[in-house]
């Protein structure tokens, strides 16, 4: 009688097992709208930030802290999608010409942020700075 | 003392509005109105529900659901959108409850001209209003049903009043103060008739989400027809097919995808799984390949599926 049950006890296992076995392999998926929406406004974004960083003011001052625009914009690849949503959103509030006082403190805001992601000053708690 | 000199720009501003003077939106609509709209119209049919203390949120939304054929119950909703502490309902909660109702429900663009061409459309309009001053608000939830332009009003079915008549003028200055906020709850199948596309895009994302596939995809099949070259429409036509089971129909609407958007990973990834689905493995095989290539955030679910097609093909050999 135990043997029989050890018995049965074995065969199950080994059926579980077999079956485990057969839901880990790759299943082909559809990719979810949801999924794709948010795919589309992450590159968007991503798209955002460099151009920021091709801006020439952008450029003059951030050759002036030693920074070439190639080695930010690879810091910007290696943010999350919710930080880069984050700062393409303050891109968005930078003033096109960069001249008066609010434009020049939106400016620097934005250039810390940079620096931020760069790891030269920690302004904001949400970037993640880069070791060197 | 101070308490006068904070409040002084609020008293210019009630100056300003107390000179009785018609919006420029109003003045606009009323000096030309469009010709291919009617003078006059009111949406009879639109239910009234006389609303409880400080619940017209609730209510207004209930009414606007009715109107588009769901049965839902103002009682049911007050868990959903009211906010006891505030007295009131969030206009963010309003479009959510709408969606969890299986509505489309989309705010419109902030204009007089795109409230009336919605109430033309047959869509009564669910707007917020601030019927008092900015320095004292007082919000409120009411349904728009109708418009006169040469008596120059709007119909509302509004709180405890089954048919208020409104000066348009009168409204468009307690509208004004919401950021002329309004939505549409639309059942399957419609599409509002002014909302734009990112708007929309958004919605049925959200729609897709919380109700059965074959609901959302006639909307879906509207809005890709409308919008043709959107990419998240043409894939949600196709993921609702799929996901109702049609995957012939699925595979076509990936097809069209792929062939407008030739460097989209996920249309071809899905594309693939549906051909798949099919027994068309020669295709499927194709255009997994294709995703492949173009990588991206699609990669692995690329590699997956042509994964999973190589199985069929040992399985049919066998």
């Amino acid at each position: 009688m135990m043997q029989s049950m050890k018995k049965m006890f074995v065969h199950t296992m080994i059926t579980a097992l077999v079956f485990v076995g057969f839901t880990q392999t790759v299943q082909a998926a559809i990719v979810s709208t949801e999924q794709v929406v948010s795919a589309t406004a992450a590159q968007q974004n991503r798209a955002k930030i460099s151009a920021a960083f091709d801006r020439a003011d952008v450029q003059v001052e951030l050759q002036k802290m030693g920074v070439t625009p190639e080695e930010a914009k690879a810091r910007v690849a290696a943010l999350s999608d919710a930080e880069t949503a984050s700062i393409a959103h303050r891109v968005d509030t930078m003033p096109a010409g960069g001249d008066g006082l609010i434009g020049g403190l939106i400016f620097i805001f934005v250039l810390l942020l940079v620096t931020d992601i760069i790891g030269l000053t920690k302004v904001f708690p949400f970037t993640k700075s880069v070791r060197h | 003392m101070r308490s006068f000199f904070s409040r002084l720009p609020g008293y210019a501003l009630a100056l300003g509005l107390l000179s009785g003077c018609a919006g420029p939106q109003t003045t606009a609509l009323l000096s030309a109105p469009r010709a291919d709209l009617p003078r006059q119209l009111e949406l009879t049919a639109t239910p009234f529900i006389a609303q409880e203390r400080y619940q017209c949120g609730p209510a207004a939304l209930a009414m606007s659901l009715r109107a588009a054929g769901f049965a839902v119950d103002a009682d049911a909703l007050v868990p959903q959108v009211y906010l006891p502490q505030r007295e009131g309902s969030l206009q963010v909660e309003m479009i959510a409850a709408g969606r969890r109702a299986g509505a489309l429900s989309v705010t419109i663009p902030p204009r007089v001209d795109a409230l009336v061409a919605e109430l033309a459309a047959g869509n009564p309009v669910l707007v917020l209003q601030n019927l008092s001053l900015p320095i004292a608000p007082k919000w409120h939830y009411a349904v728009a049903i109708g418009y006169d332009v040469d008596r120059r009003d709007i119909i509302l079915r509004s709180g405890t009043t089954e048919r208020l008549v409104m000066p348009i003028s009168t409204f468009e200055h307690t509208w004004a103060r919401s950021g002329y906020w309004g939505m549409v709850t639309l059942a399957p199948g419609h599409l509002p008739a002014t909302a734009e596309e990112d708007k929309v895009v958004d919605a049925l994302v959200a729609a897709e989400k919380s109700s059965p596939p074959g609901a959302t995809r006639k909307t879906y099949a509207l809005a890709a027809r409308r919008w043709p070259d959107n990419l998240t429409l043409a894939l949600g036509l196709g993921n609702t097919a799929y996901a109702a089971g049609d995957k012939a129909a699925a595979a076509e609407a990936y097809q069209r995808a792929s062939e407008r958007h030739p460097d989209s990973g996920a249309a071809a990834n899905n594309l693939a799984v549906a051909l798949m689905d099919l027994g068309q493995l020669k295709a499927a095989r194709a255009a997994a390949e294709k995703a492949l290539a173009l990588g991206g955030p699609w990669r692995d679910a690329a590699l997956d599926t042509l994964a999973s097609i190589q199985r069929a093909e040992k399985s049919r050999k066998r």
